[in-house]
């Protein structure tokens, strides 16, 4: 069979077929499109100024290592005037991020830039291995979630930042658009599509220039560009309910491949309609949903995505709707007339024939208030409660006695025997 | 005194082409109508859609119905128009417009108020996610929510809050049964996601399917959220060529947002908008789907 040439200088010989739209191109015009596409994404949407000082957040892994080297890249042939850092987070977990931390090292040499790294130990006291020992293996991806956020912003503090790029791809964005379409969680669904999250007025703005490329298309640019990253995953539980969204995505990918694209522009459409009244304020789940910049919907980039978990979230889930379902039953004579109206849908439609019965809200302390951004009173760090979750995770550590349930996000872990009990109280309820 | 209080019409498109699979279908239809014998029925081929003229046929690439060669049959230009699309998730995708399109036609034609579609909560979740990956997130509105529709005619889910195994039980306890009424599909549990006839609509149906057996009330909630989602209001609107949904100024067709990033197509885009004036307006979706 005769050489295919490449589509666009079509003399080169084309060697690789582009995941995202199976155009078949040479290396070179492979590597020479990606820039632009970040490029072309950089510019439109106006990312950067002139003179910015920019962190990168790097775990060492094929997403971040990809960022960092065509920030780079692009900054020298444009001119973008930036000063680029790298920030790591040493999340303390042995085997796995002293390694990683040791690929950002090389980085930091390879590309020529300041390195900062910021340790759970010197942040918060603990490492994720002292965490995992005080506290099993039950959530303890919560504490790391929420301790990786506020450290990357705290990180930026300290060397006096306030723009700080992750490495969220396309497939992420996708698999956060379909995860919260699951969960019914429309706030984030609102926010999560967004390229920058935080503004001018924020300490620390994040952004995700790589919002656009696949994932795919990361890998084959690492691969061809020979860049330095480290491929294993987060030896601890990864994120459960995402991996039911991932491996959709995979599978869509594979039927379309704009498909994820395609999710991506849908989540941009529907973060429009998206009421208001919703953004700031909603029924079930987004009372623990605190404001992005202090809390961010994605905790993906650098824990293990890689789709192989149970649906034991979704099982946690389920049991909780239905318990949902059952108070606003009980609380009949209180909510019916504003349910009426809505295209509620209530599966439990035999509870809700039960007697009203007045004094048994069990769930009363669950409107909310329009979150507004304050500070911790402990640490003065940004958050919408009064004491910020890392805090709050923190005081249950240190008083040795966990406490899981303060905040049971929808993205929490659970420990795999409480999760193969809710299995089954879900089975046995269905 | 009759007190039904709404005439009903049942109309049934066939999606088939063969006449063979027609008579099979048109004898269903006979069924139903010994089994309701009080409600009108009418059934038409899908071809007939072809003859809309709210379709702009030529961002479709083809001829305007009336110019077309009467020799030729419906479901030949049909075939013709299916078969030209990209891939098997864009025949499908078209195809379902269509459909809409000429159920939207016949009941205007009727005077009807509404059209009642018997979407369960398992279909209304699918479809909402169906959607999202077809990049028709901005349709969802329209698509999963009762009330009156773009189309100037009520889009009603009456078994909106049953899930489709409470809809077979049913179906086989109620006296007389309906089993021997409805075409039973086979479980989507063999569908592939390499194979080339596999389509987007396959994967959430399957992945539904299995939802809906261990967390029925996730299936439940993701209709429940998608039904929350308000049409844009106020926009400078134009209506798609194609599906004839509202698309806002300047979201039309697959070019010119952010994840277009693509410097040739851009160039393409600029072109055309010379002659905007001619250009047909369609959405993502649809133009997704016609351009692959």
């Amino acid at each position: 069979m005769a050489p295919v040439p490449c589509a666009i200088c079509k003399t080169s010989r084309a060697l690789i077929i582009r995941p995202k739209n199976h155009q078949k191109l040479c290396k070179e015009c492979f590597i020479t499109i990606f820039e632009e596409e970040i490029h072309h994404t950089v510019t439109t949407t106006k990312l950067f100024s002139p003179g910015d000082r920019i962190a990168i957040g790097a775990s060492g892994g094929k997403d971040s290592t990809v960022l960092a080297s065509v920030l780079k890249t692009l900054n020298e042939r444009y001119n973008y005037g930036l000063e680029l850092v790298l920030l790591s987070i040493d999340e303390g977990i042995k085997g796995y991020r002293d390694d990683s931390l040791e690929t950002v090292k090389r980085n930091a040499v390879q590309y020529d830039m300041p390195l900062k790294i910021v340790g759970y130990d010197e942040l918060y006291g603990w490492t994720m291995d002292q965490v995992v020992e005080a506290i099993g293996k039950k959530g303890n991806c919560t504490y790391c979630g929420v301790f990786r956020r506020q450290a990357l912003d705290r990180g930026a503090k300290m060397l006096g930042i306030r723009h700080v790029v992750t490495g969220h791809n396309a497939d992420d964005v996708a698999e956060t658009i379909l995860m919260n379409l699951l969960r019914g969680d429309l706030p984030r669904l609102a926010r999560s599509t967004s390229i920058v999250t935080g503004d001018e007025m924020s300490e620390v703005r994040r952004s995700k220039p790589l919002k656009y490329a696949y994932e795919k298309e990361i890998v084959l640019y690492a691969h061809h560009k020979k860049l330095d990253y480290f491929s294993t995953e987060c030896l601890y539980s990864p994120e459960a309910f995402r991996g039911s969204a991932r491996t959709l995505i995979k599978n869509l990918e594979r039927v379309r491949p704009s498909a994820i694209l395609d999710v991506v522009r849908s989540g941009e459409d529907m973060a429009k309609l998206v009421p208001e009244a919703v953004t700031g304020i909603s029924h079930c789940k987004s009372q623990k949903v605190s404001l992005s910049s202090a809390d961010g919907e994605e905790g993906a980039a650098g824990c293990g995505t890689n789709g192989r978990s149970s649906g034991g979230e979704m099982a946690d889930m389920e049991k909780k709707l239905q318990e949902d379902e059952e108070a606003s039953s009980r609380e009949i004579d209180v909510t019916a007339a504003a349910s009426n109206g809505v295209n509620g849908q209530r599966h439990d439609r035999i509870g809700s024939k039960t007697e009203p019965q007045n004094g048994a809200k069990r769930e009363s302390g669950k409107k909310l208030t329009r979150q507004t951004l304050g500070t911790c009173k402990k640490c003065g760090y940004m958050s919408s409660q009064d004491i910020c979750k890392a805090c709050m995770l923190l005081e249950g550590l240190n008083k040795n006695r966990p406490k899981m349930e303060i905040e049971v996000d929808v993205e929490d872990e659970e420990s795999s025997t409480l999760r193969r009990r809710m299995e089954r109280l879900a089975l046995a309820a269905g | 005194m009759n007190r039904a209080a709404y005439e009903l019409i049942v109309v049934h498109i066939d999606l088939n082409l063969d006449a063979v699979d027609r008579k099979d279908t048109s004898a269903l239809l006979e069924r139903y109508k010994v089994r309701f014998p009080r409600h009108t029925y009418s059934s038409f081929g899908l071809e007939e859609a072809l003859l809309l003229e709210s379709i702009e046929w030529k961002a479709l690439g083809m001829t305007e119905p009336t110019q077309n060669d009467p020799q030729k049959p419906g479901s030949e230009r049909l075939q013709q128009l299916v078969g030209s699309l990209p891939s098997a998730t864009s025949r499908t995708d078209v195809i379902t417009t269509l459909l809409t399109r000429l159920l939207v036609d016949v009941a205007k034609r009727n005077g009807c108020e509404s059209i009642l579609f018997a979407d369960s909560t398992t279909r209304l979740a699918e479809k909402t996610l169906t959607e999202t990956a077809k990049g028709r997130g901005f349709s969802l509105p329209w698509q999963v929510s009762d009330g009156i529709s773009l189309h100037g005619v009520g889009f009603n889910y009456p078994l909106r809050d049953l899930l489709k195994k409470e809809l077979m039980t049913f179906s086989s306890l109620t006296v007389p049964p309906l089993s021997d009424l409805i075409i039973s599909q086979g479980p989507s549990s063999q569908i592939s996601a390499s194979s080339k006839l596999t389509t987007i609509d396959d994967l959430m149906a399957q992945y539904f399917e299995s939802a809906e057996e261990n967390y029925p009330s996730i299936v439940a909630n993701v209709v429940r959220t998608s039904s929350k989602l308000q049409p844009l209001t106020g926009d400078e609107t134009t209506a798609c060529g194609l599906c004839g949904l509202p698309v806002a100024e300047g979201t039309d067709g697959i070019y010119g947002w952010g994840g277009d990033q693509n410097s040739v197509s851009r160039a393409r885009q600029n072109k055309s908008h010379g002659d905007l004036e001619t250009q047909n307006v369609l959405c993502y979706g649809c133009l997704r789907s016609i351009n692959g």
